[in-house]
């Protein structure tokens, strides 16, 4: 069957309802109250995953908002992008959060940002807007100036559960934090050291970042797409990157589809080395750390050397790469991985043979698979408690179609089952590196990057993604009747996965909160763009 | 136990003696003004505005290119009609304000061509380099000495620029080795290492830590989102922008993000041990 004929079929619509306006993204305008049914039928008949649920105000052309949910349906190998018109005379929509518990923060953004209210969503506070921040201003309504300064509410007055009981109190944490890490702040129950719960404040690195987008000229968008999450410039230039090409049905050349891929895998181990460091740092086990800390720094360079910068911004381009791997740049990476593998191995024997290390990690800070599936944890996070995602391989973008390598699952849940993902995914990427490495095309005199055309189709959307490190980076670029930017819609997996360590932190000791932290290493800029 | 010991022997002191001076394929964009003809390009190319053309009065036009807002992209260099863009390969650059970060010259236009022929560099305002050094010496009045505790405070950044200033602490570039210490609480703390754009939501734990720090307190603005808002811009709903626009900056590290041996070097100037400048090759020609 089709993935037309499926996705009708199992949602009760004609076939020809159905758009597929760009390949793999299968649109459908629906009522916003056949929402919760409609979830409901894509959920259970086509074991579709949320990717992303986002308002857009298109009041000024069409005189509507419009409520978005997309899911991703692995077996269909697409994505079902249901598209629901809302009247602005009666600013609300129909939640689905009490059923879907992962799209709890995404209805509740949509609130603080457009003022649509999610009805019957069973917890209506803000989750993205501060406390002081008043109400009835929407940023991201179009006849909210970026450039608006909004005057504090004075006070300092979050809301934050209150803890009773004999010998239980609360342990706030930051915003400012003890290590060099970003911004956030935790709130913990705790009953002596055990943690009872953990309450979440974030949002404290919002930068306007989707508002930014539609302010700046598309072809600077890449720029800042480069610095929604610092440690992800790959994944989120190339989810920026595909949605302006599939927008302007642009190719890029071969050569540079294979060496996105060489970029996105190395962007994959350096963040891994790094935060397998981490947990080593956050357990004492400083040798360890110290050779997870030279391995990554001689990634750092290797990137430098390789792409002009050390972190690789500055070298997606729309439409392909700004510039070329340096003369015998392939036998060179060769040859640096070959070393790595070794010392990557030494390193892993090291840690999982010392008692004091594995005690630290062993049924430490579990997520659950059902708690995963239930808040639609996604990308290695998800991988490390028993759920089998992938975008490279569900939804192939780049060079991966075709390539051999396998998703690591791990049952556990724990800190161990994150960081045994992550030591195989390590395998896996160094071998996706070596497979692409012996089939690049090669050097032409062609250059990089495909022709663009001077301005964007005006009107139209596409959706952009990218199996990044950390999971999948998706952004959906709408454009105006003009071909300017209208609204673009950032995904960091971590917006999706920062409610799965309230999950997994209670039951364990607050010293081991940091090493839980470490091992999830969500991205507080990019889940508060 | 004895196989980590064997490892170690045989990985030896990694750490590098000096680790300043290499040479990066990139460090920040140079314009060679005798062969610039203020033609816009460059300035049109630039994401952040780091480059600009201004018209002051008929017949004049000036082009500025400030470093605070350069995030190294390389869009100016290969938009350069004239090829009057050069690349330096200087990554240690750090000054005291942010005028000093900026060049500008002035360019005579010729009215039927709109052409413009290189003039003057103006002089930047307020004070100069060594000025700005004097004054920072004798504000911190030698009670520092030569050892520096550091509490890093992201007040919005992407987490780019703490990637790199984790990195300072690795074993090769060893940041300890010169004196300086992070410490986990601005009670703790000497100076201030802080990353932008502050945000919003970040302004009032920035001056919560600053109001926790002792004096005499150095604050050093690190990466082209603290410098000047950067990419994110400044006075925007979210952003604040640069640091300076919430706290008094001692010394500005621009960058995107300044490589390792750059923030460094930044923090080494707010000791007073190397001298704050733009780079071996400077911004006028």
């Amino acid at each position: 069957m089709s993935a037309f004929a499926a996705v009708a079929t199992a949602l009760g619509v004609a076939d020809a309802s159905i758009r597929e306006r760009r390949p793999g993204e299968l649109t459908l305008e629906v009522e916003a109250r056949t929402l919760p049914d409609l979830a409901d039928r894509v959920s259970a008949g086509l074991g579709g995953r949320l990717v992303s649920l986002f308002a857009s105000d298109e009041r000024s052309s069409l005189g509507r908002f419009v409520v978005h949910h997309v899911w991703s349906l692995a077996k269909e190998r697409a994505f079902l992008h249901l598209a629901a018109p809302i009247d602005p005379a009666t600013p609300t929509f129909p939640s689905i959060a009490a059923k879907y518990p992962a799209a709890n923060w995404f209805e509740r953004e949509i609130m603080d940002f457009f003022g649509l209210a999610p009805e019957g969503h069973p917890n209506l506070s803000r989750v993205a807007l501060h406390d002081d921040w008043p109400d009835g201003a929407w940023p991201l309504r179009k006849d909210f100036p970026d450039d608006r300064v909004v005057p504090r509410l004075s006070g300092d007055f979050h809301p934050f559960r209150p803890v009773t009981g004999e010998g239980v109190f609360q342990v706030p944490v930051g915003p400012v934090h003890a290590g060099i890490i970003e911004p956030g702040h935790f709130r913990f129950g705790v009953a002596g050291e055990p943690i009872l719960y953990l309450q979440l404040r974030l949002f404290y690195v919002h930068k306007g970042t989707e508002k930014r987008f539609e302010r700046l000229p598309w072809r600077h968008g890449i720029s800042l797409a480069e610095s929604i999450s610092g440690d992800t410039t790959v994944g989120h230039a190339l989810a920026w990157a595909h949605a302006i090409e599939r927008l302007a049905n642009v190719e890029p050349p071969p050569r540079a589809r294979s060496l996105r891929v060489v970029m996105l895998e190395l962007e994959r181990l350096y963040n891994h080395i790094a935060d397998i460091g981490g947990v080593a740092t956050d357990v004492a086990f400083t040798v360890a750390a110290s050779r997870a800390q030279t391995l990554r720094e001689g990634l750092a360079r290797l990137q430098d050397a390789h792409f002009g910068t050390r972190l690789m911004r500055g070298v997606v381009a729309v439409g392909g790469l700004k510039r070329d791997l340096p003369a015998g740049g392939e036998d060179a990476l060769r040859v640096h991985l070959e070393g790595f593998k070794k010392e990557f191995e030494e390193l892993l024997t090291l840690l999982t043979s010392a008692g004091s290390f594995t005690d630290r990690v062993d049924a430490t800070g579990v997520l659950t698979r059902q708690a995963a599936l239930d808040l639609g944890i996604v990308g290695m996070a998800a991988r490390a408690s028993g759920v089998d995602t992938d975008f490279r391989r569900d939804h192939p973008h780049d060079g991966y179609e075709g390539l051999r390598f396998d998703v690591p699952v791990e049952e556990g849940g724990d800190v161990r089952a994150r960081l045994m993902v992550r030591a195989r995914e390590v395998e896996q990427s160094l071998s996706i590196i070596r497979q692409v490495l012996d089939a690049m095309p090669a050097r032409s005199d062609t250059p990089l990057v495909a022709s663009l055309p001077d301005r964007l189709p005006p009107g139209g959307s596409a959706l952009g993604w990218a199996e990044a490190w950390r999971g999948p980076c998706s952004h959906w670029v709408a454009t105006d009747e003009r071909g300017e930017i209208s609204r673009v819609k950032i995904n960091d997996p971590s917006f999706q996965n920062w409610p799965g360590i309230i999950q997994a932190a209670p039951g364990n000791i607050i010293p081991d909160f940091p090493v839980i932290n470490k091992s999830f290493n969500f991205s507080y800029s990019g889940n508060d763009r | 136990m004895l196989r980590i010991i064997a490892k170690s022997l045989r990985t030896g002191v990694l750490t590098e003696v000096q680790p300043f001076g290499t040479q990066p394929s990139f460090g920040f964009p140079v314009i060679d003004f005798s062969r610039c003809v203020a033609c816009d390009e460059c300035a049109r190319a630039c994401p952040t505005g780091a480059i600009s053309t201004a018209t002051p009065e008929p017949g004049r036009k000036t082009v500025t290119l400030s470093y605070a807002a350069c995030i190294q992209c390389r869009d100016c260099v290969s938009a350069c009609p004239e090829k009057a863009v050069e690349v330096s390969h200087d990554v240690e650059v750090a000054a005291y304000t942010r005028e000093q970060l900026a060049r500008t010259a002035s360019f005579d236009v010729e009215p039927s061509s709109g052409r413009g022929a290189f003039a003057r560099v103006e002089a930047h305002t307020g004070p100069s380099f060594q000025e700005s050094a004097d004054r920072l010496r004798e504000r911190i009045h030698g009670r520092l000495g030569r050892s520096l505790h550091v509490r890093q405070v992201d007040a919005g950044s992407c987490n780019g620029c703490e990637l790199e200033i984790a990195a300072t602490t690795n074993p090769l570039y060893d940041l300890e080795r010169f004196g300086v210490h992070i410490v986990a609480s601005p009670r703790h703390a000497d100076l201030l290492l802080v990353t932008g754009p502050v945000t919003r939501n970040m302004e009032v734990a920035l001056r919560r830590t600053y109001e926790a720090t002792p004096e005499p307190r150095i604050v050093v603005a690190v990466g082209a989102c603290g410098c000047s808002g950067g990419i994110f811009g400044e006075a925007t709903y979210a952003s604040i922008g640069g640091v300076d626009r919430v706290l008094p900056v001692d010394v500005y590290i621009p960058g995107c993000p300044p490589r390792p041996q750059a923030i460094l070097n930044g923090l080494l100037v707010a000791m007073g041990i190397r001298e704050a400048r733009l780079g071996s090759v400077a911004a006028s020609k």
